[in-house]
């Protein structure tokens, strides 16, 4: 249901105080969850993650911005959000993009998982790290 | 002229109340067939799926969860968590809780009360 509504989404006025602006961050947050089983569907992902993995890396997302306190600029974030949002339900992304950037990107591109991986060195490690983001 | 007819049909018209008695003996008052919501849960299992699934959550101390538990105030949450709790309660019984009501939820109590006083839960 969520992704039909996200169809017909229009760029809301601006919020005109930081409680209008939060509970607008949470309505969002809500529609993301709403459509996590269908991008699940679409995009096949019950191999690689589970719904509330997914919904604890939407949360993180948003947690990026907790510091945000103007309400202009939590809008714009907003407005970033639900574009990133379309983008995912209407598949202008594929299937790596949602794993590379929600399901592996919290933890890294490149883990260390083999035995062989203990040796590598620290800086190329931290480059990989920085990488990605 | 018709619905005149309909209403002097429908006064004069009346259907025998029989009760349905099954092979057994029992009565079937409350069958509905094809129906997936007449099996309502009990509020030993709603508790139990509630405590599940705030357990799962990663960030609660699963030995701290209790039915009565407050999640910001006991558990150390923030707003963000407890609506994902609740999105994951959504989830969980199958519901769309609306915005008003979900802020209301803050609570394991709360939870558990919501869910089992909401018809379609399953």
């Amino acid at each position: 249901m969520a992704h039909i509504m996200l169809k017909k989404l229009k760029v809301p006025a601006n919020s005109g105080s930081l409680e209008e602006a939060r509970s607008r961050t949470f309505e969002f947050f809500r529609m993301c969850c709403r459509s996590i089983p269908h991008i699940m569907e679409i995009y096949n992902l019950y191999d690689v993650v589970t719904p509330s993995q997914l919904r604890s890396a939407a949360a993180a997302e948003v947690r990026k911005n907790s510091n945000v306190t103007n309400p202009k600029v939590i809008d714009m974030l907003l407005f970033k959000g639900t574009e990133e949002l379309m983008n995912i339900v209407n598949q202008s992304k594929q299937r790596h993009h949602i794993v590379g950037q929600y399901v592996v990107g919290n933890q890294g591109l490149v883990q260390d998982l083999a035995a062989k991986d203990q040796d590598t060195s620290n800086f190329l490690k931290n480059f990989y790290g920085s990488n990605y983001s | 002229m018709a619905s005149a007819l309909r209403s002097a049909i429908l006064r004069h018209i009346r259907v025998p109340a029989t009760q349905v008695v099954s092979a057994n003996g029992s009565r079937l008052t409350a069958v509905r067939l094809m129906s997936s919501h007449d099996d309502h849960i009990t509020k030993d299992e709603v508790i139990n799926r509630v405590l599940d699934v705030v357990k799962c959550f990663p960030k609660v101390d699963p030995s701290k969860v209790t039915p009565e538990v407050h999640f910001e105030k006991d558990l150390g949450l923030d707003s963000l968590d407890t609506v994902e709790i609740v999105m994951a309660l959504e989830e969980e019984f199958k519901l769309e809780i609306p915005d008003k009501e979900a802020v209301r939820i803050e609570s394991c109590e709360q939870a558990i009360e919501y869910v089992y006083n909401h018809p379609m839960s399953s």
